[in-house]
């Protein structure tokens, strides 16, 4: 993976100055030639790959800490491990693939681009999604996609309690189970956009899935708005 | 005891007749803005205690008292450096109106100090009209994105605020008109109830991780603030300089807020008084004083408050209600506007229905048109102008050529719960009560 490419090794590197360097190579790509680099050693460090917001192609080359890849927009990043929290946060468009599981709030307020993650993904998984698409072709944890505005979460394995707690316009696309749904989450069938949606991610992200395995979780909208007539769904409203 | 027909009673009085009707008619906690409305010990419950024989004064209107001040100095490269220590505190767009908006940032611009978005991402005019722009990381994220924390002077991760510590924003439906749904990825017309906790970290360790991220996103150039509602402040403050701030915001329970469940206005969080006394006690006991700089914010109406502040061992102020009074807020125009809300200029709080008569906290185009930008500005301007002059008095008064050398020892506290509170001697005094005078005290009562 990666070889003959220009590469830096982490373990004799400040988080500083591995970020400076990635950053020195992002702002040298233009476009229609973006840069390809290698992390070597990443050793589970936190804030690898942070703030880039020029193109850059990055293969980080073992398992990475929080945040990897968060708040960063136009870049493609693929990890050979697993990732702790926050695993591309706030990314604004590009694409990040893991190849190992998540820890909690992996892509959390993502806002665009494309995250795969090839495994499982912990607790709040997706949550405050403004946009963009989360793939784990595994579980994923408690509340995910706890708040999410827009975007879409699509789970290959099962999903634990709290599932699309206080959904906005956002929607999960769930293979499994959910050990429950969130306060106003409902189960939805699929219609064409979805298929035609699901059927393009999975051709993307390159992974043998069938949007006929899958069912829909939305927003049953009871929350919008404060309503006198449904006083029970507003105590258990987070 | 004799039972007058016409006295409410004491236990069931008015006030509280109201309040139970009213969540009878609503089915839920009433909310309200403004702040909270108890009687609190503040710092008009302190009195400076200028030069005399012991110490020489200043020339009260000549001398030199400077007023500078640089945050953010202890990891970012590029602190910010104001010509007052009275910033703007974070108010976003959706509680206030364009217009509001754009005039703190020209206000503010003019008068050296640094403004702040507030919740909701920063708007291409909050950049535009602000010199200096803090850009606050809320649990929300609402608009957050690495573009405009490039584009910010300072950072600043809210944990909480003053008017409802423990539990995040609110902004109803008739606010999120379609400009503020689209810059927060909501649906038009929602009640916005914003989440408390962040979504990708939880405790002080991990916050730690989240500050270096942010560093690393900004090459470690940019100051990064940690905002906290007052509660448990010398815990609070200590983790806080602990995870790595560049500055300790803290904001006590008067702190304001465009829309709040008024029940935790008013039973949440300690005074701001309490709060910096606090606060200032961590930094020394870490020391970190003056390395770790302290924002104090939360009910601070004048120059004379801000100066007790920092004699209290704050590094700076922030204001957010005053400076929204200082735009038009509560002014006695439009009166009738008032009434049909059933308030009065100078008792209004109703800026979570978002029809403010004067056009600072509302989305309604025409009551918009109401706040003039340029004249609006102008007043915040002269109202930081005045509150660094009183600033200046004070401490040319105390002896001090500049306003950040006022300390506790130019404080003396009027009432016996303002003493305690603070730890600062009693008028009349020359120590510090300890808990055998309070015992003492008790006894002789």
């Amino acid at each position: 993976m990666g070889a003959g490419l220009t590469s830096f090794d982490c373990n004799t590197h400040t988080t500083r100055e591995i970020n400076s360097w990635l950053r020195q190579h992002s702002d040298a790509s233009v476009l229609g030639e973006t840069l390809s680099v290698v992390l070597l050693n990443p050793d589970s460090r936190h804030n690898l790959g942070v703030g880039l917001v020029k193109p850059l192609k990055i293969l980080i080359e073992g398992p990475v800490g929080y945040y990897c890849a968060g708040l960063c927009d136009g870049i493609e990043v693929e990890i050979a491990g697993g990732a702790g929290w926050g695993l591309a946060e706030n990314l604004m468009g590009g694409k990040v693939v893991l190849h190992g599981s998540a820890g909690s709030a992996a892509g959390a307020t993502m806002r665009g681009g494309l995250v795969v993650i090839h495994g499982d993904a912990g607790a709040r998984c997706g949550v405050a999604m403004k946009g963009g698409t989360l793939l784990v072709t595994g579980d994923v944890g408690v509340m995910s996609s706890f708040m999410m505005q827009k975007g879409a979460l699509i789970i290959g394995g099962d999903a634990d309690h709290a599932l699309g707690d206080s959904l906005y316009e956002g929607k999960i696309y769930l293979r499994g189970e959910a050990a429950s749904l969130g306060a106003d989450a409902r189960i939805a069938e699929l219609n064409a956009n979805d298929v035609a949606f699901l059927s393009g991610t999975f051709l993307q992200a390159g992974v043998d899935f069938s949007p006929d395995d899958f069912k829909k979780v939305e927003s049953a909208r009871r929350l919008y708005n404060f309503d006198t007539k449904e006083k029970e769904i507003w105590k258990q409203a987070l | 005891m004799p039972i007058d027909d016409r006295q409410p009673s004491r236990i069931w009085d008015e006030s509280s007749i109201h309040d139970i009707q009213e969540k009878a008619r609503l089915g839920r906690y009433r909310i309200r803005a403004f702040s909270t409305s108890r009687a609190l010990p503040t710092l008009e419950d302190l009195t400076f205690i200028p030069s005399g024989l012991t110490r020489v004064p200043l020339e009260g209107y000549r001398e030199t008292c400077s007023t500078e001040i640089t945050l953010g100095g202890r990891f970012a490269g590029k602190p910010l450096k104001l010509k007052t220590p009275i910033t703007i505190a974070g108010m976003s767009y959706g509680a206030l109106s364009r217009n509001a908006k754009e005039a703190l940032g020209l206000g503010a611009s003019a008068a050296g100090t640094s403004t702040c978005t507030g919740d909701g991402g920063m708007h291409p005019t909050d950049r535009e009209y602000s010199q200096t722009l803090v850009y606050q990381c809320l649990p929300s994220r609402y608009g957050f994105n690495p573009h405009d924390v490039m584009r910010a002077d300072a950072i600043e991760i809210v944990v909480g605020q003053g008017a409802k510590p423990g539990t995040g924003g609110l902004l109803l439906g008739q606010k999120v008109s379609p400009e503020i749904a689209g810059m927060r990825d909501l649906p038009d017309g929602v009640d916005q109830r914003s989440p408390c906790r962040h979504p990708d970290w939880m405790g002080p360790e991990d916050l730690a991780i989240k500050i270096e991220e942010l560093r690393e996103a900004t090459d470690w150039q940019k100051p990064i603030y940690v905002k906290l509602g007052a509660a448990r402040v010398y815990e609070d403050v200590k983790l806080a300089a602990k995870a790595g701030a560049d500055c300790v915001v803290v904001d006590g329970m008067e702190g304001g807020t465009a829309a709040s469940p008024d029940v935790l206005l008013d039973h949440t969080g300690i005074p701001t008084l309490a709060a910096i006394c606090e606060a200032a006690r961590a930094l020394e006991d870490m020391g970190l004083t003056g390395e770790v700089q302290l924002i104090a914010c939360g009910g601070i109406k004048s120059g004379v408050d801000a100066a007790k502040a920092l004699a209290l061992g704050a590094d700076a102020v922030a204001i957010g209600t005053a400076a929204i009074i200082a735009l038009n807020c509560n002014a006695p125009l439009w009166l009738e506007d008032y009434e049909a809300m059933g308030t009065r200029a100078g008792a209004c709080h109703h800026c979570h229905t978002g029809r403010c008569p004067v056009g600072v906290a509302t989305q309604d185009p025409e009551l918009v048109k109401r706040l003039n930008v340029q004249e609006a500005a102008e007043r915040v301007e002269n109202f930081l102008h005045a509150m660094t002059l009183e600033m200046q008095i004070m401490a040319r008064a105390c002896g001090k050529s500049h306003v950040g050398n006022l300390d506790r020892d130019d404080l003396r506290a009027l009432t016996l719960e303002s003493a305690l509170v603070t730890g600062i001697p009693l008028a009349g005094m020359r120590q510090p009560l300890v808990p055998q005078h309070v015992a003492s005290l008790m006894g002789a009562l």
